[in-house]
Protein backbone atom coordinates (compact mmCIF):
# COMPACT_ATOMS: atom_id res chain seq x y z
CA UNK A 1 0.00 0.00 0.00
CA UNK A 2 1.48 3.37 -0.93
CA UNK A 3 2.24 5.78 1.93
CA UNK A 4 0.78 8.72 0.09
CA UNK A 5 -2.15 9.15 -2.19
CA UNK A 6 -5.62 7.71 -2.23
CA UNK A 7 -6.12 4.59 -0.16
CA UNK A 8 -9.73 4.13 -1.21
CA UNK A 9 -11.22 5.20 -4.52
CA UNK A 10 -14.88 4.69 -5.44
CA UNK A 11 -15.84 5.67 -8.96
CA UNK A 12 -19.51 5.54 -9.99
CA UNK A 13 -20.15 2.53 -7.82
CA UNK A 14 -23.70 1.17 -7.96
CA UNK A 15 -25.05 -1.91 -6.25
CA UNK A 16 -28.56 -3.18 -6.90
CA UNK A 17 -30.49 -5.86 -5.08
CA UNK A 18 -33.06 -6.66 -7.77
CA UNK A 19 -35.15 -3.46 -7.96
CA UNK A 20 -33.60 -1.81 -4.91
CA UNK A 21 -30.61 0.44 -5.48
CA UNK A 22 -28.53 0.08 -2.31
CA UNK A 23 -25.66 2.26 -3.51
CA UNK A 24 -26.25 4.72 -6.32
CA UNK A 25 -23.30 5.98 -8.35
CA UNK A 26 -21.11 6.61 -5.29
CA UNK A 27 -17.83 8.38 -6.02
CA UNK A 28 -15.33 9.44 -3.41
CA UNK A 29 -11.70 9.15 -2.47
CA UNK A 30 -10.05 8.66 0.88
CA UNK A 31 -6.54 9.95 1.35
CA UNK A 32 -3.85 8.16 3.32
CA UNK A 33 -4.07 9.13 6.98
CA UNK A 34 -7.73 10.18 6.77
CA UNK A 35 -10.14 9.27 9.51
CA UNK A 36 -13.27 9.13 7.40
CA UNK A 37 -16.63 9.08 9.19
CA UNK A 38 -19.50 7.71 7.15
CA UNK A 39 -22.97 8.71 8.29
CA UNK A 40 -26.46 8.05 7.06
CA UNK A 41 -29.85 6.85 8.24
CA UNK A 42 -30.79 3.17 8.46
CA UNK A 43 -30.92 1.58 5.03
CA UNK A 44 -28.88 4.37 3.45
CA UNK A 45 -26.32 1.91 2.10
CA UNK A 46 -23.47 2.33 4.58
CA UNK A 47 -22.92 -1.37 5.21
CA UNK A 48 -23.24 -2.20 1.49
CA UNK A 49 -20.62 0.44 0.70
CA UNK A 50 -18.30 -1.02 3.32
CA UNK A 51 -18.86 -4.59 2.12
CA UNK A 52 -18.03 -3.50 -1.42
CA UNK A 53 -14.90 -1.76 -0.11
CA UNK A 54 -13.56 -4.85 1.66
CA UNK A 55 -14.45 -7.19 -1.22
CA UNK A 56 -17.35 -9.08 0.32
CA UNK A 57 -19.61 -7.80 -2.45
CA UNK A 58 -18.09 -8.00 -5.90
CA UNK A 59 -21.05 -7.87 -8.29
CA UNK A 60 -21.34 -4.10 -8.41
CA UNK A 61 -21.02 -1.57 -11.17
CA UNK A 62 -18.25 1.03 -11.21
CA UNK A 63 -14.65 0.89 -10.08
CA UNK A 64 -13.20 0.37 -6.63
CA UNK A 65 -9.57 0.42 -5.63
CA UNK A 66 -8.19 -0.17 -2.15
CA UNK A 67 -4.60 0.65 -1.29
CA UNK A 68 -3.95 1.34 -4.95
CA UNK A 69 -5.13 -2.18 -5.88
CA UNK A 70 -8.16 -2.59 -8.15
CA UNK A 71 -10.94 -4.66 -6.60
CA UNK A 72 -11.72 -7.46 -6.99
CA UNK A 73 -8.87 -8.20 -9.47
CA UNK A 74 -6.07 -7.58 -6.95
CA UNK A 75 -8.03 -8.40 -3.81
CA UNK A 76 -5.34 -10.50 -2.15
CA UNK A 77 -2.88 -7.58 -2.31
CA UNK A 78 -5.51 -5.16 -1.00
CA UNK A 79 -6.38 -7.50 1.87
CA UNK A 80 -2.79 -7.68 3.08
CA UNK A 81 -2.96 -4.23 4.66
CA UNK A 82 -6.67 -4.17 5.46
CA UNK A 83 -8.32 -4.60 8.85
CA UNK A 84 -12.10 -5.03 8.92
CA UNK A 85 -14.57 -5.11 11.74
CA UNK A 86 -18.13 -6.00 10.70
CA UNK A 87 -21.24 -4.63 12.34
CA UNK A 88 -21.97 -7.97 13.97
CA UNK A 89 -18.91 -9.92 14.93
CA UNK A 90 -19.25 -13.71 14.96
CA UNK A 91 -16.71 -16.45 15.41
CA UNK A 92 -16.97 -20.23 15.26
CA UNK A 93 -18.50 -21.35 18.56
CA UNK A 94 -15.68 -23.67 19.56
CA UNK A 95 -13.04 -20.93 19.56
CA UNK A 96 -11.53 -19.18 22.53
CA UNK A 97 -10.55 -15.53 22.16
CA UNK A 98 -6.90 -16.59 22.00
CA UNK A 99 -7.53 -19.21 19.28
CA UNK A 100 -9.60 -16.80 17.20
CA UNK A 101 -6.96 -14.07 17.32
CA UNK A 102 -4.14 -16.53 16.75
CA UNK A 103 -5.79 -17.88 13.58
CA UNK A 104 -6.56 -14.44 12.18
CA UNK A 105 -3.06 -13.21 12.99
CA UNK A 106 -1.47 -16.13 11.18
CA UNK A 107 -3.81 -15.81 8.18
CA UNK A 108 -2.91 -12.13 7.98
CA UNK A 109 0.77 -12.95 7.79
CA UNK A 110 1.92 -12.27 11.35
CA UNK A 111 5.01 -14.44 12.02
CA UNK A 112 4.29 -17.35 14.37
CA UNK A 113 6.69 -16.18 17.09
CA UNK A 114 5.08 -12.73 17.19
CA UNK A 115 1.51 -13.98 17.57
CA UNK A 116 1.35 -14.41 21.41
CA UNK A 117 2.55 -10.91 22.21
CA UNK A 118 0.53 -9.35 19.41
CA UNK A 119 -2.57 -10.95 20.95
CA UNK A 120 -1.60 -9.59 24.36
CA UNK A 121 -1.00 -6.17 22.85
CA UNK A 122 -4.40 -5.86 21.13
CA UNK A 123 -6.33 -7.35 24.06
CA UNK A 124 -4.68 -4.83 26.38
CA UNK A 125 -5.55 -2.08 23.94
CA UNK A 126 -9.26 -2.96 24.04
CA UNK A 127 -9.00 -3.79 27.73
CA UNK A 128 -10.13 -7.44 27.70
CA UNK A 129 -6.90 -9.28 28.41
CA UNK A 130 -8.61 -11.28 31.17
CA UNK A 131 -10.91 -12.86 28.54
CA UNK A 132 -8.03 -14.33 26.56
CA UNK A 133 -8.77 -17.95 27.50
CA UNK A 134 -12.58 -17.65 27.37
CA UNK A 135 -14.72 -19.24 24.71
CA UNK A 136 -16.36 -16.70 22.43
CA UNK A 137 -19.80 -18.12 23.30
CA UNK A 138 -19.30 -17.03 26.90
CA UNK A 139 -18.71 -13.37 26.02
CA UNK A 140 -21.19 -10.50 26.23
CA UNK A 141 -22.09 -8.56 23.09
CA UNK A 142 -19.83 -5.65 24.04
CA UNK A 143 -16.85 -7.89 24.78
CA UNK A 144 -17.39 -9.75 21.51
CA UNK A 145 -17.33 -6.39 19.74
CA UNK A 146 -13.99 -5.67 21.40
CA UNK A 147 -12.64 -9.01 20.18
CA UNK A 148 -13.89 -7.90 16.75
CA UNK A 149 -11.82 -4.75 17.04
CA UNK A 150 -8.82 -6.78 18.27
CA UNK A 151 -8.93 -9.11 15.24
CA UNK A 152 -9.06 -6.11 12.93
CA UNK A 153 -5.95 -4.63 14.56
CA UNK A 154 -3.89 -7.80 15.16
CA UNK A 155 -1.82 -7.45 11.97
CA UNK A 156 -1.40 -3.66 12.25
CA UNK A 157 -3.24 -2.81 9.03
CA UNK A 158 -2.63 0.42 7.19
CA UNK A 159 -6.32 0.73 6.38
CA UNK A 160 -8.92 0.00 9.02
CA UNK A 161 -12.57 -0.36 7.96
CA UNK A 162 -15.07 -0.40 10.81
CA UNK A 163 -18.81 -0.89 10.37
CA UNK A 164 -20.67 0.79 13.25
CA UNK A 165 -17.82 0.05 15.67
CA UNK A 166 -19.35 1.90 18.60
CA UNK A 167 -22.99 0.87 18.41
CA UNK A 168 -24.08 -1.16 21.39
CA UNK A 169 -21.10 -0.23 23.53
CA UNK A 170 -21.42 1.30 26.98
CA UNK A 171 -20.23 4.92 27.33
CA UNK A 172 -16.84 3.97 28.78
CA UNK A 173 -16.15 1.51 25.98
CA UNK A 174 -17.30 4.03 23.38
CA UNK A 175 -14.87 6.57 24.77
CA UNK A 176 -12.16 3.91 24.69
CA UNK A 177 -12.89 3.02 21.06
CA UNK A 178 -12.80 6.70 20.11
CA UNK A 179 -9.42 7.04 21.77
CA UNK A 180 -8.15 4.00 19.90
CA UNK A 181 -9.38 5.40 16.58
CA UNK A 182 -7.90 8.83 17.34
CA UNK A 183 -4.54 7.36 18.35
CA UNK A 184 -4.36 5.10 15.31
CA UNK A 185 -5.29 8.05 13.11
CA UNK A 186 -2.51 10.13 14.66
CA UNK A 187 -0.08 7.26 14.07
CA UNK A 188 -0.93 7.33 10.37
CA UNK A 189 -3.48 4.52 10.00
CA UNK A 190 -6.21 5.36 7.51
CA UNK A 191 -9.59 4.66 9.07
CA UNK A 192 -12.98 4.42 7.42
CA UNK A 193 -15.88 3.97 9.81
CA UNK A 194 -19.63 4.24 9.78
CA UNK A 195 -21.72 5.37 12.69
CA UNK A 196 -25.18 6.45 13.70
CA UNK A 197 -23.77 8.38 16.61
CA UNK A 198 -23.03 11.69 14.96
CA UNK A 199 -21.20 13.17 17.93
CA UNK A 200 -18.77 10.26 17.74
CA UNK A 201 -18.11 11.00 14.07
CA UNK A 202 -17.57 14.67 14.87
CA UNK A 203 -15.21 13.78 17.73
CA UNK A 204 -13.07 11.39 15.73
CA UNK A 205 -13.29 11.99 11.98
CA UNK A 206 -11.37 14.56 10.00
CA UNK A 207 -13.49 13.86 6.93
CA UNK A 208 -17.15 13.05 6.71
CA UNK A 209 -19.32 11.38 4.10
CA UNK A 210 -23.10 11.69 4.15
CA UNK A 211 -25.07 8.89 2.56
CA UNK A 212 -28.81 9.05 2.00
CA UNK A 213 -30.97 6.53 0.12
CA UNK A 214 -27.93 4.99 -1.48
CA UNK A 215 -26.55 8.27 -2.74
CA UNK A 216 -23.43 9.85 -1.40
CA UNK A 217 -24.70 13.35 -0.82
CA UNK A 218 -21.55 15.00 0.38
CA UNK A 219 -17.94 14.39 1.44
CA UNK A 220 -15.50 16.79 3.04
CA UNK A 221 -14.42 18.18 6.38
CA UNK A 222 -16.84 19.27 9.06
CA UNK A 223 -15.82 22.89 8.38
CA UNK A 224 -16.57 22.40 4.68
CA UNK A 225 -19.99 21.08 5.62
CA UNK A 226 -20.72 24.13 7.78
CA UNK A 227 -19.53 26.39 4.96
CA UNK A 228 -21.65 24.46 2.45
CA UNK A 229 -24.74 25.38 4.43
CA UNK A 230 -23.58 28.99 4.62
CA UNK A 231 -23.85 28.83 8.37
CA UNK A 232 -24.47 32.32 9.63
CA UNK A 233 -22.16 33.94 12.09
CA UNK A 234 -24.34 33.76 15.15
CA UNK A 235 -23.03 34.81 18.52
CA UNK A 236 -24.37 33.88 21.92
CA UNK A 237 -24.17 36.69 24.47
CA UNK A 238 -24.89 36.20 28.17
CA UNK A 239 -25.43 39.37 30.21
CA UNK A 240 -24.96 39.53 33.96
CA UNK A 241 -26.65 42.98 33.97
CA UNK A 242 -29.38 43.51 31.40
CA UNK A 243 -30.76 47.05 31.28
CA UNK A 244 -32.47 46.54 27.93
CA UNK A 245 -30.30 49.07 26.11
CA UNK A 246 -28.78 46.32 23.94
CA UNK A 247 -31.75 46.96 21.62
CA UNK A 248 -29.96 50.13 20.48
CA UNK A 249 -27.34 47.92 18.82
CA UNK A 250 -29.79 46.87 16.12
CA UNK A 251 -28.53 49.64 13.87
CA UNK A 252 -24.88 48.62 14.28
CA UNK A 253 -23.06 48.17 10.97
CA UNK A 254 -22.62 44.50 10.04
CA UNK A 255 -25.21 43.29 12.52
CA UNK A 256 -28.38 41.92 10.91
CA UNK A 257 -30.27 41.06 14.08
CA UNK A 258 -29.99 41.05 17.82
CA UNK A 259 -32.72 39.26 19.74
CA UNK A 260 -33.34 38.13 23.28
CA UNK A 261 -33.64 34.33 23.30
CA UNK A 262 -33.99 34.07 27.10
CA UNK A 263 -33.80 36.52 29.99
CA UNK A 264 -30.24 37.86 29.97
CA UNK A 265 -29.32 35.89 26.87
CA UNK A 266 -29.00 37.41 23.40
CA UNK A 267 -28.40 36.11 19.92
CA UNK A 268 -26.52 38.44 17.60
CA UNK A 269 -26.41 37.60 13.91
CA UNK A 270 -23.62 39.05 11.80
CA UNK A 271 -24.45 39.50 8.13
CA UNK A 272 -22.69 37.75 5.30
CA UNK A 273 -19.81 39.82 4.01
CA UNK A 274 -19.39 41.77 7.24
CA UNK A 275 -16.02 41.93 8.99
CA UNK A 276 -16.76 39.45 11.75
CA UNK A 277 -13.92 40.45 14.09
CA UNK A 278 -14.68 44.16 13.80
CA UNK A 279 -18.41 43.62 14.30
CA UNK A 280 -17.91 41.41 17.37
CA UNK A 281 -15.61 44.07 18.81
CA UNK A 282 -18.23 46.74 18.12
CA UNK A 283 -20.98 44.66 19.74
CA UNK A 284 -18.94 44.19 22.89
CA UNK A 285 -17.92 47.85 23.05
CA UNK A 286 -21.54 48.94 22.39
CA UNK A 287 -22.90 46.77 25.19
CA UNK A 288 -20.35 48.04 27.67
CA UNK A 289 -20.90 51.68 26.64
CA UNK A 290 -24.63 51.23 27.28
CA UNK A 291 -24.07 49.93 30.81
CA UNK A 292 -24.68 46.22 30.11
CA UNK A 293 -22.37 43.80 31.85
CA UNK A 294 -21.19 40.91 29.70
CA UNK A 295 -20.59 37.52 31.29
CA UNK A 296 -19.72 35.71 28.09
CA UNK A 297 -19.74 36.12 24.34
CA UNK A 298 -18.99 33.36 21.85
CA UNK A 299 -19.85 31.97 18.43
CA UNK A 300 -22.65 29.47 18.04
CA UNK A 301 -21.30 26.54 16.06
CA UNK A 302 -23.82 24.02 14.79
CA UNK A 303 -22.85 20.46 15.58
CA UNK A 304 -22.74 17.65 13.07
CA UNK A 305 -26.16 16.45 14.11
CA UNK A 306 -27.75 19.79 13.23
CA UNK A 307 -25.93 19.96 9.90
CA UNK A 308 -26.77 16.36 9.14
CA UNK A 309 -30.45 16.92 9.84
CA UNK A 310 -30.42 19.91 7.54
CA UNK A 311 -28.95 17.68 4.86
CA UNK A 312 -31.29 14.75 5.32
CA UNK A 313 -34.41 16.90 5.72
CA UNK A 314 -33.46 19.36 3.05
CA UNK A 315 -32.31 16.76 0.54
CA UNK A 316 -28.83 18.21 0.58
CA UNK A 317 -29.72 21.72 -0.28
CA UNK A 318 -28.20 24.57 1.66
CA UNK B 1 -0.56 -21.00 1.52
CA UNK B 2 -3.32 -20.92 4.12
CA UNK B 3 -4.68 -24.45 3.62
CA UNK B 4 -2.48 -26.26 6.19
CA UNK B 5 -3.21 -23.58 8.78
CA UNK B 6 -6.95 -23.65 8.11
CA UNK B 7 -6.98 -27.46 8.05
CA UNK B 8 -5.34 -27.77 11.47
CA UNK B 9 -7.69 -25.07 12.73
CA UNK B 10 -10.82 -26.83 11.45
CA UNK B 11 -9.56 -30.14 12.77
CA UNK B 12 -9.22 -28.53 16.18
CA UNK B 13 -12.84 -27.44 15.94
CA UNK B 14 -14.35 -30.63 14.53
CA UNK B 15 -12.59 -33.34 16.51
CA UNK B 16 -14.19 -32.21 19.76
CA UNK B 17 -17.60 -31.27 18.40
CA UNK B 18 -20.64 -33.05 19.82
CA UNK B 19 -21.18 -35.07 16.65
CA UNK B 20 -17.57 -36.22 16.67
CA UNK B 21 -17.80 -37.06 20.34
CA UNK B 22 -20.65 -39.38 19.40
CA UNK B 23 -18.51 -40.91 16.68
CA UNK B 24 -15.38 -41.31 18.81
CA UNK B 25 -17.29 -42.92 21.66
CA UNK B 26 -20.53 -44.05 20.01
CA UNK B 27 -19.07 -46.10 17.18
CA UNK B 28 -16.81 -48.31 19.32
CA UNK B 29 -19.72 -48.73 21.71
CA UNK B 30 -21.82 -49.70 18.69
CA UNK B 31 -19.24 -52.37 17.87
CA UNK B 32 -19.63 -53.79 21.36
CA UNK B 33 -23.41 -53.70 21.11
CA UNK B 34 -23.21 -55.45 17.74
CA UNK B 35 -20.99 -58.09 19.37
CA UNK B 36 -23.53 -58.68 22.14
CA UNK B 37 -26.41 -58.88 19.66
CA UNK B 38 -24.50 -60.97 17.13
CA UNK B 39 -23.65 -63.57 19.76
CA UNK B 40 -27.29 -64.58 19.89
CA UNK B 41 -28.50 -63.91 16.36
CA UNK B 42 -25.80 -64.13 13.72
CA UNK B 43 -22.69 -65.87 12.69
CA UNK B 44 -21.38 -62.82 10.83
CA UNK B 45 -18.12 -61.46 12.29
CA UNK B 46 -18.47 -58.28 14.40
CA UNK B 47 -15.87 -56.55 12.21
CA UNK B 48 -18.06 -56.96 9.15
CA UNK B 49 -21.24 -55.88 10.93
CA UNK B 50 -19.49 -52.83 12.38
CA UNK B 51 -18.05 -51.94 8.99
CA UNK B 52 -21.55 -52.06 7.45
CA UNK B 53 -22.96 -49.86 10.20
CA UNK B 54 -20.06 -47.43 9.99
CA UNK B 55 -20.42 -47.19 6.21
CA UNK B 56 -24.10 -46.39 6.56
CA UNK B 57 -23.71 -43.82 9.32
CA UNK B 58 -20.50 -42.04 8.44
CA UNK B 59 -21.61 -40.62 5.07
CA UNK B 60 -24.79 -39.15 6.49
CA UNK B 61 -23.01 -37.73 9.51
CA UNK B 62 -20.12 -36.25 7.52
CA UNK B 63 -22.35 -34.54 4.98
CA UNK B 64 -24.77 -33.30 7.65
CA UNK B 65 -21.85 -31.92 9.69
CA UNK B 66 -20.49 -30.08 6.69
CA UNK B 67 -23.86 -28.65 5.63
CA UNK B 68 -24.71 -27.44 9.13
CA UNK B 69 -21.24 -26.00 9.70
CA UNK B 70 -21.03 -24.16 6.37
CA UNK B 71 -24.61 -22.87 6.40
CA UNK B 72 -24.40 -21.73 10.00
CA UNK B 73 -21.13 -19.88 9.33
CA UNK B 74 -22.58 -18.35 6.17
CA UNK B 75 -25.71 -17.15 7.94
CA UNK B 76 -23.76 -15.69 10.87
CA UNK B 77 -21.19 -14.07 8.54
CA UNK B 78 -18.34 -15.97 10.20
CA UNK B 79 -16.66 -16.33 6.78
CA UNK B 80 -16.40 -12.55 6.45
CA UNK B 81 -13.44 -12.37 8.81
CA UNK B 82 -11.62 -15.03 6.78
CA UNK B 83 -12.26 -13.77 3.27
CA UNK B 84 -11.14 -10.20 4.07
CA UNK B 85 -7.68 -11.64 4.62
CA UNK B 86 -5.24 -12.87 2.00
CA UNK B 87 -6.90 -16.29 2.07
CA UNK B 88 -8.22 -18.21 -0.92
CA UNK B 89 -11.87 -19.10 -0.57
CA UNK B 90 -10.98 -22.51 -1.98
CA UNK B 91 -8.79 -23.18 1.06
CA UNK B 92 -11.64 -22.42 3.46
CA UNK B 93 -13.83 -25.10 1.87
CA UNK B 94 -11.09 -27.67 1.35
CA UNK B 95 -9.94 -27.35 4.96
CA UNK B 96 -13.46 -28.07 6.18
CA UNK B 97 -13.87 -31.03 3.84
CA UNK B 98 -10.51 -32.54 4.75
CA UNK B 99 -10.99 -32.03 8.50
CA UNK B 100 -14.43 -33.66 8.55
CA UNK B 101 -13.32 -36.46 6.25
CA UNK B 102 -10.26 -37.24 8.36
CA UNK B 103 -12.25 -37.14 11.61
CA UNK B 104 -15.03 -39.43 10.31
CA UNK B 105 -12.60 -41.88 8.69
CA UNK B 106 -10.54 -42.03 11.89
CA UNK B 107 -13.65 -42.65 14.00
CA UNK B 108 -14.79 -45.36 11.59
CA UNK B 109 -11.36 -47.05 11.69
CA UNK B 110 -11.39 -47.02 15.48
CA UNK B 111 -14.86 -48.62 15.53
CA UNK B 112 -13.86 -51.28 13.03
CA UNK B 113 -10.64 -51.80 15.00
CA UNK B 114 -12.67 -52.49 18.12
CA UNK B 115 -14.81 -54.93 16.12
CA UNK B 116 -11.67 -56.66 14.85
CA UNK B 117 -10.33 -56.97 18.39
CA UNK B 118 -13.56 -58.62 19.51
CA UNK B 119 -13.42 -61.00 16.57
CA UNK B 120 -9.78 -61.77 17.26
CA UNK B 121 -10.70 -63.16 20.63
CA UNK B 122 -14.08 -64.66 19.74
CA UNK B 123 -14.68 -65.30 16.07
CA UNK B 124 -14.76 -68.69 14.48
CA UNK B 125 -13.84 -67.25 11.08
CA UNK B 126 -10.08 -66.77 10.43
CA UNK B 127 -9.04 -63.13 10.98
CA UNK B 128 -7.12 -62.77 7.71
CA UNK B 129 -10.26 -63.58 5.70
CA UNK B 130 -12.37 -61.19 7.80
CA UNK B 131 -9.87 -58.33 7.54
CA UNK B 132 -9.33 -58.79 3.82
CA UNK B 133 -13.07 -58.52 3.11
CA UNK B 134 -13.53 -55.60 5.51
CA UNK B 135 -10.54 -53.67 4.14
CA UNK B 136 -11.95 -53.83 0.61
CA UNK B 137 -15.42 -52.75 1.64
CA UNK B 138 -14.05 -49.99 3.87
CA UNK B 139 -11.94 -48.52 1.09
CA UNK B 140 -15.07 -48.52 -1.07
CA UNK B 141 -17.03 -46.93 1.77
CA UNK B 142 -14.44 -44.21 2.19
CA UNK B 143 -14.64 -43.41 -1.51
CA UNK B 144 -18.41 -43.12 -1.14
CA UNK B 145 -17.88 -41.00 1.99
CA UNK B 146 -15.70 -38.61 -0.03
CA UNK B 147 -18.54 -38.17 -2.54
CA UNK B 148 -21.16 -37.63 0.17
CA UNK B 149 -18.96 -35.18 2.05
CA UNK B 150 -18.19 -33.25 -1.15
CA UNK B 151 -21.94 -33.12 -1.86
CA UNK B 152 -22.36 -31.76 1.68
CA UNK B 153 -19.90 -28.97 0.92
CA UNK B 154 -21.75 -28.06 -2.29
CA UNK B 155 -25.15 -28.07 -0.60
CA UNK B 156 -23.76 -26.01 2.29
CA UNK B 157 -22.51 -23.36 -0.09
CA UNK B 158 -25.47 -23.31 -2.47
CA UNK B 159 -28.51 -23.91 -0.24
CA UNK B 160 -30.51 -20.77 0.56
CA UNK B 161 -31.30 -21.80 4.14
CA UNK B 162 -30.50 -24.34 6.83
CA UNK B 163 -33.81 -26.14 6.38
CA UNK B 164 -33.37 -26.53 2.63
CA UNK B 165 -29.74 -27.58 3.15
CA UNK B 166 -30.61 -30.32 5.63
CA UNK B 167 -33.45 -31.64 3.45
CA UNK B 168 -31.20 -31.68 0.41
CA UNK B 169 -28.38 -33.48 2.19
CA UNK B 170 -30.67 -36.12 3.66
CA UNK B 171 -32.65 -36.83 0.51
CA UNK B 172 -30.14 -35.92 -2.15
CA UNK B 173 -26.56 -35.78 -0.90
CA UNK B 174 -26.35 -39.33 0.29
CA UNK B 175 -27.83 -40.68 -2.93
CA UNK B 176 -24.85 -39.33 -4.83
CA UNK B 177 -22.62 -41.89 -3.22
CA UNK B 178 -24.91 -44.49 -4.81
CA UNK B 179 -23.17 -43.68 -8.09
CA UNK B 180 -20.03 -45.22 -6.64
CA UNK B 181 -21.97 -48.27 -5.45
CA UNK B 182 -23.58 -48.74 -8.85
CA UNK B 183 -20.26 -48.35 -10.61
CA UNK B 184 -18.82 -51.03 -8.34
CA UNK B 185 -21.73 -53.33 -9.08
CA UNK B 186 -21.53 -52.97 -12.89
CA UNK B 187 -17.75 -52.62 -13.33
CA UNK B 188 -16.68 -55.20 -10.78
CA UNK B 189 -13.32 -53.46 -10.57
CA UNK B 190 -12.55 -52.02 -7.13
CA UNK B 191 -9.73 -49.73 -8.18
CA UNK B 192 -11.78 -48.25 -11.01
CA UNK B 193 -14.81 -47.81 -8.75
CA UNK B 194 -12.76 -46.02 -6.13
CA UNK B 195 -11.24 -43.86 -8.88
CA UNK B 196 -14.71 -42.89 -10.09
CA UNK B 197 -15.68 -41.99 -6.52
CA UNK B 198 -12.64 -39.81 -6.05
CA UNK B 199 -13.11 -38.07 -9.41
CA UNK B 200 -16.76 -37.39 -8.55
CA UNK B 201 -15.73 -35.96 -5.18
CA UNK B 202 -13.13 -33.71 -6.84
CA UNK B 203 -15.71 -32.51 -9.40
CA UNK B 204 -18.23 -31.69 -6.65
CA UNK B 205 -15.56 -29.84 -4.68
CA UNK B 206 -14.48 -27.91 -7.78
CA UNK B 207 -18.11 -26.83 -8.38
CA UNK B 208 -18.40 -25.83 -4.71
CA UNK B 209 -15.26 -23.69 -4.95
CA UNK B 210 -16.54 -22.05 -8.13
CA UNK B 211 -19.90 -21.25 -6.50
CA UNK B 212 -18.22 -19.96 -3.32
CA UNK B 213 -15.85 -17.75 -5.33
CA UNK B 214 -18.83 -16.05 -6.94
CA UNK B 215 -20.95 -15.93 -3.82
CA UNK B 216 -21.73 -12.48 -2.44
CA UNK B 217 -21.28 -12.87 1.31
Amino acid sequence: MPDDGDVVVFKDVTKRYRDVVAVDRASFTMRAGDVFGFIGPNGAGKTTTIRIMVGLIQDHEGQVSVGGHPMPAAMAEAHRDLGYMPQQVNFQDWRTVDQALSTFARLSGVPRDEVPWRIKEVLELVDILEYRGKRVTELSGGTLQKVGMAQALIHRPKLLVLDEPMSGLDPASRWQFKQIIKNLGRAGTSIFFSSHILSDVQDVANRIGILSRGRLMWTGTFEDLAAHFKVTNDYDIVLSLDNGRWKELASLAGLTAVVEVAPGRLLARIGAGADVDATVHAILAGLLERGCRVRSLGPITPNLEQLYMRYVQGGGGA
Amino acid sequence: MSLPLLFVDELRGFYRSRVMLFLWVGMPVLALVVHLLAQSSSEMPVTVLTAILVSTLSGTLASAMLVVSILSERERHVFDLFVVRPVKRRDILLSKFLAVYLCVVSAAMIAVGVGALIDYFNAAVPMDIVLDGVAKSLVMSFAMLAVTAAAGVLIGIAAPSMLVGVILVIYGGNQMSGVVGLAGYYLGNDALTIGIGLVLAVVLLAISVRVFDRKQL
